[in-house]
């Protein structure tokens, strides 16, 4: 935990914006409309200190998790955490007229999917990209679950005691939505995202 | 694929007799894979589509959202899904078996996923699924379950509400009247001398007797919150909000004289010679306690009492009093 700077944290933050750029910008052709994306910060906290708060499953709602877990260079599980209401609404903004709401119900779970598939692809891809390693990734999954079974699950491996939390700003035409992007990362992923971290930033410093 | 896999099939004829589509393309876009599947729906035959641009490889265009999706995982090697939800229909797919009518386009559910090939060369793999039928499976329980809800409410002889709706809206209406302070009108309806009637005219002119009584009684609503139900063999019941007692009375008329009108002979009827109905109504703003159903019932059995053809109508308040008078 030592090792992760504040600027590395920054470059975290700026590389996934540019992975946030890259999901709106997919979004938008979907939708035929304007969808805005952004990542105001990013944190990395030990996995048991994770509480309901820092990822906003305050509420006592159900939650939507789209993960999917990619390997490379580091591998890690990474989950994409909406309020089951918010991920309906966001299904029903994007699939504005072309489904009636009543259709949604069948659909949800894999429109679901490829939204958090999207979001998930563009953050991987950009660090990829900018990072110089390529991923592999499985195919997305949805679950809808109670914040205390998404903590549980959370926590539930050993060999993952790092979380990088990014905290997601969603807007489809008037609707703002705040999510929570997840990634659970073992010791050894976290020194290597460290390792070409720094010499991203030595790269840039040269 | 195990080895023993290999050894015993031809991959190809997997790959044919799948019921989904498998389109496998190069890095460049180019196909390399376009099974029968794809060939059926797409009417585009695999000899034409192998090392075409995928996007020319169709006899129509692809959806722009598909191609930056296969353009993603070629380039970055991620898997990609694309939903029926907000795709519909991203490929010129058509489902085939109609052969008269106009082909329809395909509901698609797609995933995109990276592969290697033998070469080790970056391929994508695209698997298409037809979910036209689940939309229509979808479509068709909502449908059932409609007509089901429909039929759990309504009178099947009268086509009217029935016993069970009537007391479910018994029960909203009276609870709606006591939270607003509004007042309510029930009517209880009994066709006159109608064992006589079934006894002479047989049962099913009886059955047609109900059947236009309901129909004439029905005809006279026109709001949208009052309702008109079977309550038993030949009684009827409707159920009113709004209705001052004299407008309730009015009402009350106008329901006795449609019957009347309907000029349905009855010989054993002794004194009107045709089908008549008495009816009992109450009105007033219910309160805790109150019970405008005994009380309309009340008022139908002073109506059958007074001679029948009539209406008796009472307040829910002072209606002991009334009754004696």
């Amino acid at each position: 935990m030592n090792h992760i700077s504040e600027l590395h944290l920054d470059a975290l933050t700026e590389i996934f914006s540019i992975g946030a750029g890259r999901a709106a910008l997919s979004l938008s052709e979907i939708v035929g409309d304007e969808v805005r994306i952004s990542v105001p910060s990013v944190q990395i906290i030990n996995t048991e200190d994770i509480n309901p708060a820092s990822l906003s499953l305050t509420c006592d709602g159900r939650f939507g998790a789209v993960s999917q877990r990619f390997s490379g260079p580091f591998t890690a599980e990474a989950v994409l955490l909406f309020t089951e209401e918010q991920a309906l609404k966001i299904v029903s903004d994007m699939m504005d007229s072309k489904m009636s709401y009543e259709e949604l119900a069948e659909f949800e779970h894999e429109a679901m999917c490829e939204l958090g598939n999207i979001i998930l692809n563009a953050c991987l891809s950009s660090m990829a990209d900018i990072l110089k390693f390529t991923l592999e990734s499985s195919l997305p999954c949805y679950t809808v679950a109670s914040a205390d079974k998404i903590l549980k699950r959370l926590k539930k491996n050993p060999n993952q005691p790092y979380i990088m939390i990014l905290h997601i700003d969603l807007a489809i035409e008037k609707r703002h939505t705040a999510g929570n992007l997840v990634f659970l990362l073992s010791t050894d992923s976290l020194s290597n995202l460290v390792i070409h971290i720094k010499q991203f930033l030595g790269n840039i410093h040269e | 694929m195990s080895e023993i896999g290999i050894k015993h099939f031809d991959m190809n004829d997997i790959f044919n007799t799948l019921s989904l589509g498998l389109i496998a393309v190069d890095s460049n876009g180019k196909v390399l894979l376009w099974n029968d599947w794809v060939a059926k729906h797409s009417n585009v035959k695999e000899a034409d589509a192998l090392n075409q641009k995928l996007e020319q490889a169709f006899s129509e265009a692809v959806s722009p959202a598909f191609l930056t999706a296969l353009n993603n995982t070629l380039i970055y090697r991620l898997p990609v899904v694309l939903s029926t939800a907000l795709h519909r229909t991203p490929l010129p797919l058509y489902n085939a078996s109609e052969t008269n009518q106009q082909q329809t386009r395909m509901y698609q559910s797609i995933t995109i996923t990276p592969i290697r090939s033998q070469l080790n060369e970056p391929c994508g793999l695209i698997q298409v699924t037809d979910s036209s039928t689940s939309i229509k499976r979808e479509k068709m329980l909502r449908s059932h379950s409609e007509i089901l809800k429909k039929e759990a409410t309504t009178d099947c002889l009268t086509d009217i509400c029935n016993r069970r709706f009537f007391d479910a809206h018994y029960e909203l209406a009276v609870a709606d009247a006591k939270r607003q302070k509004h007042c309510l009108s029930i009517f209880m309806v009994d066709i006159d001398f109608f064992k006589a009637y079934n006894d002479y005219y047989g049962h099913i002119a009886g059955d047609n007797v109900i059947r236009q009584v309901a129909e004439a009684l029905k005809s006279q609503l026109s709001r949208a919150t009052d309702i008109v139900a079977r309550y038993g063999g030949e009684e009827f019941a409707l159920v009113m909000p709004y209705l001052s007692q004299k407008v309730a009375e009015q009402f009350a008329e106008k329901l006795r004289s449609a019957v009347s009108n309907l000029a349905i002979p009855h010989i054993k009827s002794a004194p009107f010679h045709q089908i008549t109905i008495s009816i009992g109504v109450c009105t007033g703003i219910p309160e805790n306690g109150d019970n405008l159903l005994d009380r309309a019932d009340s008022a139908l059995y002073r109506a059958k009492q007074k001679g029948r053809n009539q209406f008796i109508s009472i307040p829910l308040c002072e209606t002991e009093e009334y009754l004696k008078q």
